[in-house]
């Protein structure tokens, strides 16, 4: 764990398909600590299949190899992968009524005895949801549900966070709020989340790995791939940057 | 790993929620212990201390012990299949193990082996039929209680076919194997005990279960050995169902309102939710067998009519308010 020169992820030659489709091919990548990388791409270029895959859930078609902290997916014992990676789903499945404090409590999974025993309540206050403490989960609303899916995420205390879509709900003072807390997030960890909008992205990333749906991709820093030439690929449509804003025409 | 007191909530708050659960606790062991004092003291003879020992006793252990498996099978089921209204008897697994106990009867087996084994294959049965709704939206409830209540009426008619083929005077009769009924049950402690070990079990595996109700894949990232446990609940439930079948037939949906019901006022966490579903399990089935006993004495109603016609209107309430 205090290893800090192997990368949090690695792929070697990953593969994905769905529905006899190549969404990713020959991807050789790697997320090192300190990294926060956004996925862009457009609807049905495997975004999700693909963080599904860097968490180690089943997708239809892999090839290749994903290994956490140096070490292959498959050789991680369930229990420990649990403190190396976590998932935020776009879409959790709430079929009992819990509350959103018993769901932050059944999430904790790396809590040591040097854990600061404030940072549950810190984080709370920090994505906007103390409010929502005693609410039943199955019942807020959409920007809410994500931002308590995001603490889950964040609070099972793993080093890198895979986070699929974590602003598609929130409306634009929680887009910053959410965008805010990820770009401070510590340097011993990275994250990766899919996301459309290339200011924001812009704002809170330090890499990015954009998504062709045919297969090829393109990862880099954020001035590398947040361009016209890649945006226009990368979407389908011309953009065009004003006052450090993109512009979709 | 484990966290017993998680600083989410404040101090006085989890403090205060312990104490009302320990509250509860105890409301419900003392109700629990009421309900059988009134089944032992009522029925068609009054207080006749050698009525009392020779038939009231065994028949109020039995029905707490078939009432605690009945609800902590239910329970279970709740958390594998990810659905609020699963109860064994709606989704065919009691059905299951009266086939299963019939078959063993008729080949001359065990009859609680026959009847684990007929629920654990309806549990099987109903996973696997399930699977590619639960494979690809983590949510197959319509379906799944559709499947489960076919199940139940595919057994049933197999129950039905086996009665009247094989006209055996070792055999109880329909009413046993379709609605259950506790006349004439065994003296036993089985039954009970083996609710403890259930109720121990899932105070064991507390945590795990919890996760599990997150869904398949959240309890799996978190860390959960998420088939093992799937397989220890679907065991142990087949095991509580086929116990519960060889000692009262098939009674239906007293998993479905009291695990249910539990959930429903606000107790979510599995440890205090298994002990209280036990309790109050057996609480249900000695009320509703007292009933069964009493309404038209001397004459005796078969208890797990009694238990549908609390139970279904129940099941019909709970969908009726988007419970599904």
């Amino acid at each position: 764990m205090t290893d800090a020169v192997t990368p949090l992820l690695e792929t070697r030659a990953l593969r994905l398909g769905a529905a006899e489709r190549v969404l990713v091919q020959g991807l050789d990548w790697a997320v090192r600590r300190g990294e926060r990388w956004c996925v862009i791409g457009r609807n049905g270029t495997g975004k999700s299949l693909l963080l599904r895959a860097l968490a180690g859930l089943a997708v239809p078609e892999r090839a290749g190899g994903i290994a956490w902290q140096g070490r292959l997916q498959q050789e991680w014992p369930v229990g420990a992968a649990a403190g190396v990676r976590a998932l935020m789903p776009q879409q959790p499945q709430d079929r009992f009524a819990l509350s959103v404090a018993r769901l932050l409590a059944l999430s904790e999974v790396v809590r040591g005895p040097a854990a600061d025993p404030h940072a549950p309540r810190t984080l709370m206050a920090d994505l906007d949801i103390e409010a929502l403490a005693d609410r039943r989960a199955d019942r807020l609303s959409g920007g809410e549900r994500q931002r308590v899916a995001l603490a889950q995420c964040a609070i099972q205390g793993a080093a890198l966070m895979l986070l699929d879509e974590p602003v598609s709900f929130q409306d634009p003072g929680h887009q910053q709020v959410v965008g805010r807390w990820l770009a401070d997030r510590p340097a011993t960890g990275a994250w990766i989340a899919s996301a459309h909008d290339p200011g924001w992205i812009a704002r809170v990333a330090t890499h990015v790995l954009a998504l062709f749906g045919d297969g090829e991709w393109r990862a880099g820093p954020v001035a590398e791939v947040l361009r016209e030439d890649v945006l226009e690929r990368t979407y389908g449509c011309r953009w065009r940057a004003v006052e450090g804003s993109w512009i979709a025409e | 790993m484990d966290v017993s007191s998680p600083p989410l909530a404040s101090p006085s708050t989890s403090a205060r929620a312990r104490e009302s659960s320990t509250t509860r606790v105890a409301l419900v062991v003392l109700v629990t212990v009421a309900v059988a004092c009134v089944a032992l003291a009522l029925g068609p003879g009054g207080l006749d201390w050698e009525l009392i020992r020779a038939l009231r006793v065994p028949r109020v252990l039995a029905a707490a012990g078939v009432g605690s498996l009945l609800a902590l099978a239910g329970l279970a089921l709740q958390v594998l299949l990810r659905n609020p209204l699963a109860d064994p008897y709606v989704l065919g697994h009691s059905g299951g193990a009266s086939v299963g106990a019939l078959i063993a009867l008729l080949a001359g087996g065990s009859l609680w082996l026959g009847a684990a084994g007929g629920a654990l294959a309806a549990g099987i049965a109903l996973l696997w039929l399930a699977r590619p709704a639960l494979a690809v939206s983590d949510d197959a409830s319509p379906r799944l209680i559709l499947l489960g209540a076919m199940l139940a009426a595919l057994f049933g008619a197999v129950s039905t076919l086996l009665l009247a083929l094989v006209p055996d005077e070792r055999l109880r009769g329909a009413i046993f194997w379709l609605v259950g009924d506790l006349s004439g049950a065994p003296a036993s402690l089985h039954d009970l005990a083996a609710a403890l070990v259930f109720v121990a079990f899932l105070a064991w595996r507390g945590r795990s279960v919890d996760r599990l109700m997150l869904g398949a894949d959240a309890a799996w990232l978190l860390g959960e050995p998420v088939r093992r446990l799937r397989l220890e609940l679907l065991v142990a439930a087949s095991l509580a169902v086929g116990l519960a079948v060889s000692t009262a037939g098939a009674i239906g949906f007293i998993g479905l309102v009291v695990a249910q019901g539990w959930r429903l006022s606000g107790v979510l966490r599995t440890r205090e939710l298994a002990l209280l579903s036990a309790l109050s399990g057996a609480a249900l089935l000695m009320a509703a067998d007292l009933l069964a006993r009493i309404v038209a004495a001397p004459l005796e109603l078969p208890v797990g009519a009694v238990m549908a016609l609390l139970g279904a209107p129940c099941f019909i309430v709970f969908l009726a308010r988007g419970v599904r």
